[in-house]
């Protein structure tokens, strides 16, 4: 469904990714891991269309998308959360989704786009704070309004960049839920970006491993915890980094 | 959806209702016999409110500060009064001409301008307003730094007055609808998610390029309509100010002042500043008149961030908010059936 073939992307004197290839089957959920600066979220950036990339080619359901523009890339239905939350700060929750309804979906009536918000906001359980601005919401509450506003535009494929970060374990389990969830009710097609492993572990069938901006493994998450070289380069660091 | 459609078809919501009310007031005004310095006043007060709105729909609601907006409305103005100085063509053929051209010109520079962000964006347009000014002093039609002097209209100093007053109130009226209806449509959402974050508004599917675009052409065609209206009340044209930067600059402010966020925040800014304006520049000495302004410009900009209309909607009573959730509650329930 997503393919990725030799994608290279420089900043500058950075590589940041060099000759990633990668391929994503249709519901399938793919665990992307790896050290900091290591690649993840520029490999989402050039999905999305962010970051248009050197080399290589990007495949969605055959068609190529290199170097689409990002609200292209959304109408398609590739939808992406930002590592860093984004959401529109001085609009309300419900507000902040009901854009992707609209314009991710090719929605024209405001009441319409609305109700898709609501039932949206309610399913990632916000709908205590839909009429809250968004600024005034919790980073766990932001979290899950990202991940409302990507399901907004009805997407087939989610690249989710670190939801579970900086939440704490209880709210780890609710993502974890929330994930699940979304997967049963919307058949969605996931990659994620965790740095919590355990989560990933449970949660992945497939897990892609990046160092420096290459490739280092695939496989399944018990091969993977077993892989020497990833043990060496990624557990190893950040263990030890604890 | 019932209760909504009837909402916004059937009956006019409360606040198109009091702006229709205060529309027909101020359109019977010259019935009372206002002299003419009150109806050129007034004449100012709508040209700057319907400056000051066109100039929101890209400067407020999508957040992309234009301070070269004195671009469009000379342009509006010179196209109207070319056409009227060498083809004597009608004002219903030259108007729309004046806008049209107004928001070609606006496409041209905006795909390139709109790229930029932030003050770079602010930079180049007032970079525009001061091009302009030099290409009409030195083309060859435009008659340069003397102006064109037009022919006025064949009545008498008082009706001529009393016709710009109601054609302005029009203007302004056209305006605020347009204004208001997009905060009420999907454009209006999506230069909301502009002005907050583009990249983000990109993942959801919105087209920035073309959206900024459309809201930038429609801005300068409703600025150029102004412009071209302007002229015909002139009827002497001097392109050191229909193209002045100051022009550009009062029109942006007018708007941050009164409120950007809000369909009637760039009016309330236009009505007060003409206002304050008018008073220290015919109370004050000079000098003075411009520091006061400056001064309350800033401060409002600084503590009021959101405009003067802020106050206003802070101070709503409380009641009111919760009836309109209320409404909107009930809309909801009954949508879902
Ligand atoms: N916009 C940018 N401009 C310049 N360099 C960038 C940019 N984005 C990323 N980089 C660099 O590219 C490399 C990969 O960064 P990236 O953000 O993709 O890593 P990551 O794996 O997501 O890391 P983290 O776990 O910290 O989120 C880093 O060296 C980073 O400094
Ligand atoms: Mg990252």
């Amino acid at each position: 469904m997503l393919r990725g073939v030799g994608i290279t992307k420089r900043f500058g004197g950075v590589t940041a990714l060099r000759n990633v290839s990668f391929e994503v089957g249709a519901g399938e959920l793919v665990g992307l891991i790896g050290p900091n600066g290591s690649g993840k979220s520029t490999l989402f950036g050039v999905i999305s269309g962010f970051h248009p990339p050197d080399d290589g080619t990007v495949f969605f359901d055959g068609r190529h998308i290199t170097g689409a523009r990002p609200h292209t890339v959304a109408q398609l239905g590739i939808a992406r959360t930002f590592q860093i939350v984004r959401p529109f700060t001085g609009m309300t929750v419900v507000e902040n989704v009901r854009v992707g309804a609209l314009y991710g979906r090719g929605e024209r009536r405001i009441a319409v786009a609305d109700r898709h918000a609501r039932e949206l906001v309610e399913f990632v359980g916000l709908e205590q704070r839909a009429d809250t601005l968004a600024r005034n919401l919790t980073l766990a509450e932001k979290k899950r309004l990202e991940i409302a506003r990507a399901l907004s535009i009805q997407p087939r494929v989610l690249l989710l960049d670190e939801v579970f970060a900086g939440l704490n374990p209880t709210e780890v389990r609710g993502a974890i839920d929330l994930i699940a969830r979304i997967r049963s009710q919307f058949g969605v097609t996931i990659i994620m970006v965790e740095h919590v492993l355990k989560a990933l572990m449970e949660t992945c069938e497939r897990i892609i491993v990046l160092s420096y901006g290459e490739k280092i493994a695939e496989g399944a998450p018990s091969a993977i915890a077993a892989d020497p070289h990833v043990i060496s380069v990624y557990l190893g660091k950040t263990y030890a980094a604890r | 959806m019932r209760r909504g459609a009837l909402r916004s078809f059937g009956l006019p919501a409360p606040d198109a209702l009091i702006g229709i009310g205060v529309v027909l007031a101020l359109a019977a005004v010259p019935l009372a016999g206002p002299g003419t310095y009150l109806l050129g006043f007034l004449f100012t007060i709508f040209m700057y409110g319907a400056l000051a709105g066109s100039w929101n729909i890209i400067g407020g609601y999508a957040g992309y500060l234009s301070f070269g907006h004195a671009a469009f409305f000379g342009l509006g103005a010179y196209t109207t009064a070319l056409l009227l100085f060498y083809s004597g063509w009608s004002p219903f053929l030259t108007l729309p001409i004046a806008g049209a051209l107004a928001a070609l010109f606006a496409a041209l520079v905006g795909y390139p301008c709109l790229r930029l962000r932030g003050p770079y964006f602010s930079l180049v347009t007032l970079i525009l307003g001061l091009a302009m000014y030099s290409l009409t002093l030195n083309l060859p039609f435009t008659q340069g730094a003397s102006g064109l002097f037009l022919p006025f209209l064949r009545v008498d100093i008082y009706t001529s007055h009393v016709i710009f007053y109601e054609i302005m109130l029009g203007l302004l009226t056209i305006v605020t609808a347009v204004l208001r209806q997009i905060t009420r449509t999907k454009m209006g959402v999506g230069l909301t998610a502009i002005r907050e974050d583009e990249d983000a508004a990109g993942t959801l599917g919105v087209n920035a390029t073309r959206l900024k675009l459309q809201a930038f052409m429609l801005s300068a065609f409703l600025t150029g309509l102004v412009g071209g209206v302007y002229s015909y009340y002139k009827s002497y044209l001097d392109p050191s100010f229909v193209f002045a930067t100051s022009i550009s600059i009062t029109i942006a402010l007018m708007a941050l002042f009164g409120g950007r966020l809000a369909w009637y925040g760039p009016l309330v800014g236009a009505v007060v500043l003409s206002i304050v304006n008018e008073m220290l520049t015919t109370q004050a000495p000079p000098q003075t008149a411009r520091i006061v302004f400056g001064a309350l410009l800033i401060i409002v900009i600084m503590f009021l961030p959101d405009g003067l209309i802020s106050i206003i909607q802070r101070r709503l009573p409380a009641f009111v908010l919760r009836r309109a959730k209320q409404a909107a509650a009930r809309d909801e329930i009954i949508g879902n059936r």
